[in-house]
């Protein structure tokens, strides 16, 4: 584990940011940090970047209790972005990393990279304020990243970006992870990660509600949906199966439909065939991470 | 810690003094603020130049003026002794003068009148009364068979007290003017100082906090470290300005003082004018030769004063003055979200700030060893600027030490009150806080 936080608890005057949190996370994944706006997420993510202190539990970095040493060891992209304005790109970035704790030079080895990989050299010596929205969101990124840490926390990091340049972070979130980097994610679109993250935790009000890997997690929750486009009738009369919805756009039906027992895709598929129905396409339906989050509160409630 | 402090400073530093305003402000600053000084120093020397030639009319009805009131350079007067008040209107109108003055006579006495179309300014009912009461005192004089030249001879009379000073070393030349001056000097020079530079503290504070960069910042290095490297950083743009200022002043005090006194020499000649009708008598020529030495007297008594502690102490007020004062303003920044919410913070720290600068030209010039000046010299709020207006007059050590001791423990004081509502501050947004929160900050846990 990079990271065990164990019996985590924040309390400001008037409420409790975080109750009792227990989160273990892997090192060289990438950990999802779900949950509804002001539910403690960026609460946890200062306690984590050392910007806070919690009241009462402990976080380990690398099975030791975290220290101001390990600062270097983590990037943060809050979830407001901010840059100085009237700083130039070049000197912003170094300065930066230098805050880190990168030498100068290091620091100058480094923006290299990132420079030929964003081909930003013609930005180097503009003013920030100067560059397109989109293109401070790039600097802000590659600050985030330039001295190399260990961890990698972004808060709500696809917030202001256009699809082509959230592609482009995906790709390159991708490729941290995979040079051995452990990236967490927070945010409260819940779908726009899961197919990104390796595990996640669910908070609501304070306190953690849910955590795993998402496959498994799919797995649990998963309410025996099937999704199946086809035409001609179906009659579901004697078998197993309910019919939750259906529509029809020309001759093709599209219906989402319910076993009534637990029943694996090949079990299903079979049944489908011995209907009169000509079978088009085929899926099982897994809920989403919204769905799962919504389910787990029900239940947590119950 | 201090490496952090040090990239913060250097940031600072190098982001404001690349700044043009900042090449802008250090060289016109004092090029401005001498032509301000310049021209109020050249209107007051020249003040027909401000205003125009007034005339007032006089209706003697009493007759005590006997016709006759010299004019002055701002002010002429024309007798009408049968003028009544029905008319002034008409009479004013057609002389286009500005008032016209009734003189009569009562069983009360003799009353005095100034009727016009506007409000008199307090100036001209100054002038005019010091003119007819001039004139009745000679009337006086001459019945009582006074020379009218010999009066003026002895109204020539002037004298010029040296101030001597007991110190343990026997007795000093001293030399109040100039002691008051160079006080002074260091007073102005940190209030203004603690002033600019403690503003932009907080401007720069509430720029990062509406940058949104402040939390970036935070997860590299704790608020104290950037708050302390922002108030350093700043300190050093204010002390290069100070520097290229003494720079500037020491290469353009010659061309600026030959034309001051360019500008003076009309009014000199026009006293030496005036002084030509009764430059023959003994006392007079005195006078005269007094007033050519006054060049060299007024570097008298210069090598008396401790100027290395006088140095010292200013370097010493200067840095811990704006350490003070600089923390308070950080703080203030930090606990708003834009500059329109600084006016009810701002001032509870501005009013000491500018109470110790109008006391240290009043009652702290005028008596700087009373109790009052002591007490204010040791309080942190006002030492800086007080001890430096009291400091050239000579205190006892004791003082100085403790003002000091005050004054260190004032500004680790303020450091560290400010850094504990700077870390709350700098990551809250929304509403303005008050005062009430802002204390509760204080104790705070992080």
């Amino acid at each position: 584990m990079i990271l065990s936080i164990s019996n985590l608890s924040k309390k400001y005057q008037n409420h409790v940011a975080l109750n009792n949190i227990n989160i273990d996370i892997p090192q060289g994944i990438i950990f999802g940090l779900l949950g509804p706006n002001g539910a403690g997420k960026t609460s946890l993510i200062r306690i984590l970047t050392q910007i806070t202190e919690a009241d009462s539990g402990q976080i380990l970095f690398n099975e030791k209790p975290l220290e101001p040493k390990h600062i270097r060891a983590m990037g943060y992209l809050p979830e407001e972005r901010g840059l100085y304005k009237k700083m130039q790109v070049a000197d912003q970035l170094l300065y930066l990393a230098e805050l880190k704790g990168l030498s100068k030079q290091e620091a100058k080895t480094r923006l290299k990279y990132w420079v030929d990989k964003f081909e930003i050299k013609s930005w180097l010596n503009k003013k920030v304020e100067e560059l397109s929205k989109g293109m401070q969101q790039k600097i802000q990124f590659i600050g985030t990243v330039l001295h190399e840490p260990e961890i990698i926390i972004l808060d709500e990091p696809f917030s202001g970006f256009d699809p082509i340049n959230a592609q482009l972070l995906t790709d390159e979130i991708l490729l941290l992870k995979e040079k051995g980097a452990t990236i967490i994610f927070s945010t409260h679109r819940m779908d726009s990660v899961e197919l990104l993250c390796d595990q996640i935790a669910l908070i609501n009000l304070a306190e953690k509600i849910l955590d795993g890997n998402v496959p498994e997690l799919k797995e649990r929750f998963k309410k025996n949906h099937f999704e199946l486009s086809y035409t001609g009738q179906i009659n579901l009369e004697n078998l197993p199966l309910e019919m939750v919805s259906v529509a029809q756009k020309n001759d093709l039906n599209t219906a989402l439909i319910k076993a009534k027992e637990l029943m694996s895709n090949k079990q299903m598929i079979q049944l489908l065939l011995n209907t009169d129905i000509n079978l088009i396409s085929f899926a099982e339906k897994l809920p989403s991470m919204e769905e799962i989050f919504i389910e787990a509160v029900q239940q947590k409630n119950n | 810690m201090l490496h952090k402090i040090y990239l913060i400073a250097k940031r600072e530093f190098i982001s404001r003094v690349k700044k043009k305003s900042f090449l802008v402000m250090t060289l016109l600053s004092p090029i401005l603020i001498l032509l301000f000084y310049g021209l109020i120093f050249y209107f007051s020397f020249n003040k027909d130049l401000t205003e125009e030639v007034k005339t007032i009319i006089i209706s003697d009805h009493a007759g005590i003026l006997k016709e006759k009131l010299e004019p002055t350079k701002t002010i002429q007067f024309e007798f009408n002794n049968g003028l009544e008040e029905s008319q002034a209107s008409i009479e004013i109108d057609e002389r286009e003068a500005y008032a016209v003055l009734f003189i009569k006579k009562s069983e009360k006495g003799i009353s005095y009148e100034l009727i016009g179309k506007e409000q008199a300014s307090i100036g001209v009912v100054s002038t005019l009364e010091d003119k007819i009461e001039q004139s009745l005192k000679d009337q006086q004089l001459q019945q009582n068979g006074i020379n009218q030249e010999l009066l003026a001879q002895i109204n020539k009379t002037r004298i010029d007290v040296q101030t001597r000073k007991i110190t343990q070393e026997g007795i000093e030349e001293g030399n109040s003017g100039l002691t008051t001056a160079i006080g002074y000097i260091g007073a102005i020079l940190i209030y203004l100082f603690v002033f600019l530079y403690g503003v932009q503290v907080m401007r720069g504070v509430i720029e990062e906090k509406t940058n949104r960069i402040v939390e970036v910042i935070i997860s590299s290095v704790k608020p104290f470290e950037l708050m302390m490297g922002k108030i350093s950083g700043i300190a050093l743009v204010g002390l290069t300005q100070f520097l290229i200022w003494v720079g500037l002043v020491a290469a353009l005090s010659g061309p600026v003082s030959a034309l001051v006194l360019d500008l003076m020499q009309v009014d000199t000649t026009e006293i030496s004018q005036q002084m030509q009708g009764a430059a023959n008598t003994p006392a007079a020529q005195q006078s005269m030769a007094a007033a050519k030495q006054s060049g060299p007297e007024i570097f008298k008594g210069l090598e008396n004063l401790n100027l290395p502690l006088i140095m010292g102490m200013f370097i010493f007020y200067f840095i811990s003055g704006y350490l003070f004062y600089g923390a308070l303003f950080a703080a203030i920044g930090s606990a708003v979200d834009n500059e329109t919410d600084t006016q009810q913070f701002m001032l509870p720290v501005t009013m000491p700030l500018i109470f110790s600068f109008v006391l240290a030209q009043t009652i702290v010039t005028n008596d700087p060893n009373s109790s009052l000046s002591i007490w204010l010299s040791m309080i942190p709020f006002s030492s800086p600027i007080i001890m430096m207006v009291r400091l050239p007059f000579g205190i006892p050590t004791i003082q100085i030490l403790a003002s000091m001791a005050f004054m260190t423990l004032g500004f680790i004081f303020t450091v560290w009150l400010a850094a504990r509502i700077y870390r709350i501050g700098i990551l809250t947004y929304g509403k303005k806080p008050s005062y009430k929160e802002l204390a509760k900050w204080l104790f705070r846990k992080n």
